[in-house]
């Protein structure tokens, strides 16, 4: 099959943004990854949209995918929603590639959106937990900062790890997101300050949390048969794996790794030829600090229960050998669920094409993005590989 | 043709405790005479909760299980739905036979005794059994009488053809006393009219014409439990029933648990049985007024959870009562429909598991393919489990943490733990993990905990309410 690039990928500020609507943040998201095209594209050259949102507030909950392309002028193409919970754009991304190596389409646009702010409380809750097994998991009390509590309480009873490494990943996501203009919470906090939030579900509190935001974000996938026509600096799609599992915690094989996101990394790996050694950055799906610690062992950065020394190594920091999550990650770049998956390409594109400003690493090859849905029901990893050399 | 043989007695009482010295800093009295403390159901708890803790004890006494039931009669003056049978739920959650006769009855505090009336007429059982099921949880308005003494228990009766107990005379007396003690249609709050010296006779009056229609002798007893409204009035029927308070307060329960109303005078019968009684008279009335006395003989095995272990303030309890909380948000929860739920009934009622034919791994629930080798058999080899595990997976969810649904619960208990647990498969040698709330508890818990399985509320969703399982830590059962 042929290659698939990103010749551009764009996002909205992450955030609460009363003023705007599902299709506008999707309509900023479309300019803003049209305009980040080197030679430039006319719109009329994309065959098809692929968009990813879980539907947070009902809203267009039915034929959201045209609701969102029409209304950004991509008139009459094939348009379709993907939803798998907060993976949905990453598997939105996932089915562009499919279609541009296929060869059913050259270009593919590949977004996401969610707007999960202007609900109360408690119908913001609702939505939450939705993607949580509903007939069982949920209904014992929890959403997904409970399901994802039982995880660290699994895990810190396993291995040598404490509160203080859930509160250290926030301070990391914070100081990173603090440097970039579209984090939603885009401030410092002190180790002090992420220890003493008030607790959620315990051992997570507040600052292990990450915000529900609204946000759009979109990726341009084009083919190796066009792609000079757009850019001299193609970034390949170098390997894609996904993966699924049950959706209820009870159900899986262990409650202190996300089989699905070790499935998905161990194809993607595959797929590209490389090894975890080769990666330059990663963004990784921390909705829960818990979640960075597992990401780091599904994703082969460390053995298993190592992750707290990679922290505590400063492996992971900006100057480490290993960023993770350079844009301030879910916890501070934001979550909007459906714009998630997508807005982490669009951060590797800015990596790799040198666009990343203040965050910027020099001259990185390989960037890796994991996003999850659920607390491990799907996951969805993409390797991105920058081909020229600097 | 009938069954007098009392095989066994199971009683108990939610573990939340109020004392009167709470109401009397609150309102600057207490109005119910005689009580020191009382019981109080906890947001989960309602009278099938407690009327299955009280039968699951009973036929543990009796030797027995819910497949031995022939007759199941389940009497309360609060059931949890107004209509429809709960007796149908009862008998799912005790593993009662479908063929088993049942009764649901209400209406006032004397259906415990009609319950029990209505089963030994159901008798001869052979070799099966007769469960008489007596749960109530009376509730008024705050600053009433009744409110004030409202407690909360609950009874099971296992009946039989040989005993060793045995119920050795019954009479009964209905006269119509109007007004004495009521709860109009819709409403959930029992009122009175005060009324004192026609309340006082309608009760002296029906006790002891039921009384003098007893063929044996009542002047041999160790106790008598008598209908405890307040932990005074009992004590007016001496005369009328030729028994001396000293008798009447060997039965006592009312000063502890408050009225239980329709298990009232069986709560004072199984204390009393629990205290190695040899005879006793259960005297039930009921406003209306109705009375049944029954003459019964022991010994009877008694197995008993009535002691409390926490204490409430007031404001605790009124958030227990749901007088100041918040319902279910709009918004709306998790929606399961109930024909969806019906069909899981037999995993949240009795906890059948599956045994995979492929791998022989336990799943839970036994549907869709197998969770350990996925293999698509369509069939499980059904098991129940024993409902001992330990906890494996457990977090506490604060205020904000709980999904909408379960706002209404968190309101009124406050914050709770969610667990997975590990179930021990039937002979130990497996387990199999399923999602569960853990109950309000004392004591911290952790992985490793080791906990049973009970049967709660889970939430109301389209006014039904769906039953099922929670966990609680092993050293908290009473």
């Amino acid at each position: 099959m042929r290659d698939a690039y990103i010749i551009g990928a764009g996002q909205t500020p992450f955030g609460s943004m009363p003023e705007e609507s599902y299709r506008s943040l999707f309509d900023h998201a479309v300019s803003e990854a049209v305009d980040s095209v080197d030679h430039g594209i006319d719109t009329d050259a994309i065959d098809e949209a692929v968009v990813g949102s879980l539907g947070v507030g009902g809203r267009q909950l039915g034929l959201s995918g045209p609701a969102a392309t029409e209304h950004a002028g991509l008139h009459g193409i094939p348009s379709v929603r993907v939803e798998n919970a907060c993976a949905a754009s990453g598997y939105a991304v996932r089915q562009a590639v499919q279609a541009v190596k296929s060869g059913m389409a050259d270009v593919a646009l590949a977004g996401g959106v969610e707007v999960m702010t202007d609900m109360s409380s408690d119908v913001t809750k609702y939505w939450l937990g939705v993607s949580g097994e509903t007939e069982w998991e949920r209904l014992t009390g929890t959403t997904f900062s409970g399901v994802y509590a039982q995880m660290a309480s699994a895990y810190l009873r396993e291995y040598e790890a404490s509160e203080e490494h859930l509160s250290m990943v926030a301070v990391k996501n914070h100081r990173n997101g603090a440097k970039n203009p579209k984090a939603h919470l885009g401030f410092e906090c002190s180790l002090e300050d992420a220890a003493s939030a008030p607790v959620v579900a315990d051992p997570l509190n507040l600052y292990h949390c990450c915000p529900t935001s609204d946000g759009a974000a979109v990726a341009l996938v084009a083919s190796a048969d066009v792609v000079e026509q757009y850019t001299d600096d193609p970034i390949r799609v170098a390997g894609v794996g996904a993966a699924s599992d049950r959706v209820g915690l009870f159900q899986r094989d262990s409650y202190t790794a996300v089989s699905a996101s070790e499935a998905a990394a161990t194809t993607a790996y595959d797929r590209a030829g490389v090894v975890p050694d080769d990666l330059d950055f990663a963004e990784v799906h921390d909705c829960f600090t818990i979640a960075e610690l597992l990401a780091y062992e599904d994703l082969g950065f460390c053995d298993r229960g190592e992750a707290p020394q990679l922290l505590e190594q400063g492996t992971t920091e900006a100057d480490g050998a290993m960023p993770v999550n350079l844009s301030g990650g879910l916890k501070s770049k934001g979550h909007p669920i459906g714009a998630t998956g997508a807005g982490q390409i669009v951060e590797a594109f800015k990596q790799l094409t040198g666009r990343a400003a203040d965050r910027q690493l020099a001259a990185p090859k390989y960037g890796l993005t994991h996003n999850v849905g659920g607390s491990g029901g799907s996951a969805v990893v993409h390797i991105l590989e920058r081909e020229a050399a600097r | 043709m009938t069954a007098s043989g009392l095989a066994a007695i199971g009683a108990y009482a939610p573990r939340l405790r109020i004392d009167a010295a709470e109401f009397e800093a609150a309102w600057g009295r207490f109005d119910a005479a005689g009580i020191d403390a009382k019981a109080v159901p906890d947001a989960d708890e309602d009278a099938v909760t407690m009327g299955v803790e009280a039968a699951r004890r009973a036929l543990t006494a009796a030797d027995a299980s819910g497949t031995d039931v022939a007759h199941l009669a389940f009497a309360t003056t609060t059931p949890p739905m107004a209509e429809e049978d709960l007796a149908a739920r009862l008998c799912s959650i005790l593993n009662v036979p479908d063929d088993a006769k049942t009764q649901t009855m209400t209406g006032s505090t004397h259906t415990g005794a009609q319950a029990l009336d209505a089963t030994m007429d159901g008798g001869p059982f052979g070799d099966g059994i007769g469960l008489v099921i007596v749960s109530d949880c009376p509730r008024g308005d705050p600053d009433s009488e009744v409110e004030h003494a409202a407690g909360a228990g609950s009874v099971a009766l296992v009946v039989d053809d040989d005993g060793p107990g045995a119920v050795v005379d019954r009479a009964s007396h209905t006269e119509a006393y109007p007004g004495t003690r009521f709860r109009t249609g819709g409403d959930d709050r029992t009122t009175g009219l005060g009324v004192t010296q026609y309340d006082r006779e309608a009760f002296i009056t029906t006790l002891g014409s039921a009384a003098e229609r007893l063929a044996v002798p009542i002047d041999d007893l160790d106790a008598a439990a008598v209908q405890s409204p307040d932990g005074k009035l009992p004590y007016r029927a001496t005369g009328a029933l030729g028994v001396d308070a000293e008798t009447i307060a060997a039965a006592d329960t009312v000063s502890t648990l408050g009225d239980t109303g329709a298990a009232s005078a069986f709560l004072g019968a199984a204390t009393a049985f629990a205290d190695d009684a040899e005879r006793v008279l259960i005297a039930a009335y009921g406003s209306g007024a109705s009375a049944t006395l029954f003459v019964a003989t022991g010994p009877v095995p008694v197995e008993t959870a009535l002691d409390g272990a926490v204490s409430l303030s007031y404001a605790e309890y009124l958030r227990r009562r749901g007088e100041i909380t918040r319902d279910e948000p709009e918004g709306g929860g998790a929606y399961v429909s109930v024909p969806s739920w019906q069909r899981t009934i037999p995993q949240r009622h009795r906890l059948v598991a599956g045994r995979c034919v492929a791998c022989g791994a336990l799943n839970f629930p036994p549907t869709g393919a197998c969770n350990d080798c996925h293999e698509r058999t369509g069939d499980f080899e059904a098991v129940e489990l024993p409902g001992t595990g330990t906890v494996a997976a457990v977090t506490t969810i604060e205020q904000g943490g709980a999904p909408p649904e379960f706002v209404a619960q968190q309101s009124s208990s406050g914050e709770f733990d969610s667990a997975i647990v590990a179930l021990d498969g039937p002979s130990g040698e497996q387990t199999v993990s399923v999602p569960a709330q853990v109950l309000d508890t004392t004591d911290e818990v952790t992985i490793d905990t080791p906990v049973v399985l009970t049967t709660r509320r889970i939430y109301t969703q389209e006014g039904v309410i769906r039953y099922g399982f929670k966990a609680q830590v092993a050293s908290q059962r009473r």
